[in-house]
């Protein structure tokens, strides 16, 4: 049963590629198709910052003995709940500000208006209890829930697992990732695919809170153990991703992007980070809004984007960081299911974007951690390199026109090798959440189709009455690029070349190339 | 269907098996809501030696998605279930009168050592729902073109009567069903027609006038020649059932007699009827024959408040073939078929022959057919014309294809892409294979075409399909 999600869901992620760390050597000046992964515009120098094709079981073989210590430091899964309680307090802050508007809990179940929501989502135990809904209440709902747990388990009595139903313009999408089932129902033209990613990433979400030692614990004791009292002040941080996952081109491409900055300062800023180290100390990173500034880590040790972008969402959804330092447990799932990390989170400056989150194996870390922002942060402002990035943070961004690219309206960007993005604001045309979201959506369907699981495709061109499309991916990159409905074919197929030249030539800027470890 | 992989892992052999009908049931859920009475809500069931227990769990499951799928969309039904085993596929005929059919993914045995029992890898993501739901639809059109609606035999016989006709068509018509060979041409369902130049066009009008005129029992006429239409008096949606039961079933049954030799006993009795090669597909099959039956096989086509039942009379001579439809309540007699033999035996062999010459003289005007570096799929919704170069000639048995199985599908998705939108779309695709697949769709019409140019461009690929479409269609706007 397991290994069949497990299989599943390990199809999407083999699309990315395995660090490389040779080959940086052969940069061509011009980049052209055809170029070897690890060479494309974008690629790190020396080491690539993230892991991408390992998950976390491939990477138990190294990480064994740290997770064994992490496990001992844990102790007993009901320490474990204590602890996590503890934490409430600190989880019930951030929920005060956040998204109060958009949770609209208390919608009738039985409406046109909850029906008609774009994406819903739900999350149940195997005993088909309701952990949570994005629309409306659990309680309203728990009947509902509980025919999807019985759909679920009749299909299971045959051997058999319960993937889609499909109707027009409307799908569900089962994942079964015990203890937990979690259901998606959308009106979008996604496929069944970029579904079950999402919900993976819900998945992971909830387990980054518990582990999933823990999960597994609780309903091996009390299999209708009501999850929601556990989690009660954290579905912020669901109902946020869920919101980024429709927004955010990183999550779609597996891959972050940074905040574009001089290469020779974004070095001094990476160094700073790599002196404050400590003993346990695994992953230093360093955050400006939803881009990256830089990330350090300890020899050896990866961070899978999925768990970067968990740590996102944790940063982005909470404004009570900003009163201080935060302390808080967290679990990496993609690099360890079974215990926590802890992290120290604080903004640099009271009002400023930046943002360092130090991650740490040990709980009593606390004043060590601060310690090391201390550190850094004295070193870093005697450092020139200090203004020149208050100034980046200035312009986050890039304006398309920069590209010189007639009738380009919008691009990603992707280098497979460092895990790392760009792409230039929205332009004008879409400026509205509707519109962003729509074009969004163009790239979720290019994106499917590429990556399609049998029949993955190596270049896709639509032309249609609001824009024209082509993605492109090669072992190097991937490329997706919207046009004007003006654009034409011949256009396209060269602005492919001036957008490569163009993205090698500020390379420095958009990507971090020297990723460094301590 | 079972195939052996050409792929020899280890020395071991790996087992592929294409898609393959599961399960076909129909139930209606408003009969036997009585606890206990599941069984009565099942109206036919295949394989029927399914034990009781297993079919109302099946149903039970179909009726529970149903209904669950209403909380999120009330206006649209479910119309398939994905699972890992196999894809169930929903289809509502009547009001309450479910169609379901189960069909299983394709899948890999790995045979594994040590006499351990071979690993099953399901392929998931190989059957295309919009294939094989127009499958099912055609399933029910087909049922409905020889039997009337589920509530006419409903009215006639109670659910009995139902059940009876049900167990008696669908016996035969699921053998017939080629699973692992469906394809885009089944979501189009659409009609070949020949190609004619005015003259001959004329000629086939006025025969079918005349005929009309001098037999007037017949309501209807349908002409064909090489297994294409040329002309229909029926309606639509009534010839594409029409034709796709001819083409399908009835022509190649009766293929071989004229492709066996003069003397071969495969030959129907000709003697004494020297002057055409005019012959009853259905019906008599020899006319001379004191103890020939004069019955047809009856259809229901549709009318303006309703339907109406018809004898169909399908006569063919040589490659030309002439569908007679009379009114059921009409009773035929020997009279009536010599007469139409008399009649239409002669005109027929002659046209026949006409349009075969002028046929051959096209195929020289255009010259000596080359491979061409393309092929294409083109369909009109408007008049359900459709054209391919990459189907081989139908059988009864198998629909080939000359390109990969996977470009099939490629050119599947490109369909469902433009069945999302509601506008005028082109899209451009290169497999991994290093195949470009071009789709247009262009107010009623898509056109679908492969190219092998494994070097060229999108600029190059864009210039080939304008080409293409200069030559094969150079009266059709396509979006540029």
């Amino acid at each position: 049963m397991d290994g069949e999600a497990q299989r599943s869901t390990a199809s999407w992620e083999n699309a990315t590629l395995a660090p490389v760390d040779s080959l940086r050597s052969e940069r061509a000046e011009s980049p052209m198709p055809g170029l070897v992964e690890g060479t494309e515009p974008g690629a790190g120098q020396k080491s690539a910052m993230f892991v991408h094709a390992q998950s976390f079981e491939d990477l138990t073989a190294e990480g064994e003995d740290e997770r064994e210590a992490e496990l001992d430091k844990s102790g007993e899964c009901a320490d474990e709940l204590k602890v996590l309680v503890g934490e409430k307090s600190v989880e019930e802050q951030h929920n005060i500000d956040v998204t109060s508007e958009t949770r609209t809990k208390e919608e009738d179940v039985c409406s046109e208006a909850w029906r008609s929501h774009r994406k819903h989502v739900f999350v149940l135990s195997e005993a088909g209890k309701p952990i949570y809904s994005r629309y409306g209440t659990e309680e309203a709902l728990s009947s509902t829930m509980g025919v999807m747990m019985a759909l679920v388990s009749v299909v299971e009595a045959d051997k058999n697992v319960i993937r889609s139903i499909h109707a027009d313009g409307c799908k569900v999408v089962f994942l079964t990732k015990s203890p937990l089932v979690l259901v998606g129902v959308s009106r979008t033209s996604q496929t069944d695919k970029e579904l079950l990613r999402e919900l993976l990433y819900i998945y992971y979400q909830i387990v980054s809170l518990l582990t999933l030692t823990q999960l597994n614990h609780i309903f091996q004791h009390k299999q209708n153990f009501d999850l929601r009292r556990l989690l009660a002040g954290s579905e912020y941080l669901t109902d946020n991703l869920l919101h980024r996952l429709d927004r955010d081109p990183g999550l779609l491409l597996s891959a972050v992007t940074c905040l574009p900055l001089a290469s020779s300062a974004r070095d001094v800023v990476s160094s700073g980070l790599q002196a404050a180290k400590s003993e346990s100390l695994v992953f230093s990173i360093l955050l400006a809004g939803d881009r990256l500034v830089t990330l350090v880590r300890k020899k050896d040790q990866f961070l899978h984007h999925i768990d970067l972008h968990l740590v996102f969402n944790l940063v982005g959804s909470s404004s009570s960081f900003r009163e201080g330092e935060g302390w808080t447990p967290i679990c990496l799932p993609k690099f360890n299911t079974a215990g926590f990390f802890h992290a120290h989170i604080s903004y640099l400056e009271p009002a400023s974007q930046l943002c360092l989150i130090l991650v740490s194996t040990d709980r009593e870390d606390f004043f060590n951690m601060s310690d090391c922002k201390q550190r850094f942060l004295e070193r870093l402002s005697k450092r020139s390199a200090y203004q020149a990035l208050k100034e980046a943070l200035k312009c986050p961004s890039y304006s398309v026109e920069q590209v010189a690219i007639p009738e380009l309206r919008h691009f990603l960007y992707k280098s497979k090798s460092s895990g790392l993005y760009t792409s230039p604001e929205f332009p004008e045309v879409y400026q509205s959440d509707a519109e962003q979201e729509r074009l969004m959506g163009l790239y979720q369907d290019l994106h499917s189709s590429l990556h399609h699981p049998s029949r993955p495709l190596r270049s896709f061109y639509r032309c249609g009455e609001s824009e024209n499309l082509l993605a492109w991916v090669t072992s190097g990159f991937e490329l997706y690029l919207c046009f004007s409905p003006l654009g034409t074919k011949a256009l396209a197929l060269s602005a492919v070349n001036k957008l490569l030249k163009w993205i090698r030539k500020e390379e420095d800027r958009l990507f971090i190339l020297s990723p460094l470890t301590y | 269907m079972l195939m052996i992989s050409p792929r020899m892992a280890s020395g071991m052999q790996e087992k592929q098996y294409t898609p393959s009908l599961l399960n076909f049931f129909v139930y209606n859920p408003s009969f036997g809501q009585r606890e206990g009475e599941e069984e009565k809500k099942i109206l036919f069931y295949h394989p029927s030696d399914v034990e009781k227990n297993e079919k109302i769990r099946n149903v039970g499951l179909c009726e529970a998605i149903v209904q669950f799928t209403r909380t999120f969309c009330p206006t649209k039904p479910a119309k398939s279930l994905h699972t890992q085993k196999n894809r169930q596929f929903f289809f509502e005929a009547e009001d309450n009168f479910w169609i379901v059919m189960v069909v299983r993914n394709p899948m890999i045995e790995k045979p594994n050592k040590d006499g351990k029992p071979p690993t099953v890898e399901y392929q998931e993501e190989e059957i295309l729902d919009t294939v094989y739901g127009a499958v099912v639809r055609q399933c029910y059109s087909m049922y409905k073109l020889f039997n009337g609606t589920f509530g006419r035999a409903m009215e006639a016989g109670g659910v009995e009567l139902l059940i009876q006709k049900l167990e008696k068509f669908f016996y035969r018509y699921l053998q017939t069903l080629h699973l692992q060979s469906c394809d885009l041409l089944d979501v189009f369902g659409g009609i070949s027609f020949f190609p004619l130049d005015k003259m001959t066009y004329l000629k086939i009008q006025s025969f079918v006038n005349r005929v009309e005129e001098s037999l007037s029992l017949i309501k209807y006429t349908a002409f064909l020649y090489n297994d294409q239409l040329i002309w229909s008096g029926l309606e639509q949606d009534d010839m594409r059932i029409l034709y796709k039961y001819l083409t399908t079933s009835l022509f190649p049954r009766h293929s071989e007699p004229e492709l066996a030799g003069r003397d071969s006993p495969l030959r129907p009795e000709v003697a004494g009827n020297l002057l055409h090669y005019g012959r009853f597909l259905t019906g008599p099959t020899n006319l001379k024959d004191p103890e020939a039956k004069f019955r047809f096989p009856k259809i229901f086509v549709s009318t303006e408040d309703g339907y109406e039942e018809l004898h169909l009379i399908v006569y063919k001579a040589m490659s030309a073939a002439a569908c007679f439809m009379i009114s059921a309540s009409v009773e035929l007699t020997r009279d009536f078929c010599e007469q139409l033999d008399g009649l239409v035996g002669p005109q027929l062999t002659l046209l026949a022959s006409d349009i075969c010459e002028q046929f051959t003289v096209n195929r020289r005007i255009s010259g000596p057919e080359k491979e061409p570096q393309f092929k294409f799929i083109y369909f009109n919704h408007m008049n359900l014309a459709e054209k391919s170069t990459i189907h081989m000639r139908k059988t009864a048995s198998v629909c080939l294809t000359s390109v990969h199985p996977d470009l099939m599908k490629i050119l599947g998705d490109i369909n469902c892409d433009f069945a999302r939108v509601d506008e005028d779309e082109e899209i451009i695709v290169k497999a991994m294979t290093d195949y470009w697949v071009v789709g247009k769709k262009s107010d009623q019409r898509e056109l679908y075409v492969i190219l092998n140019q494994k070097n060229a461009n999108l600029i190059e690929v864009n210039e080939e399909v304008k080409r293409l479409c200069a030559t094969q269609f150079n009266n059709i706007f396509f979006l540029d």
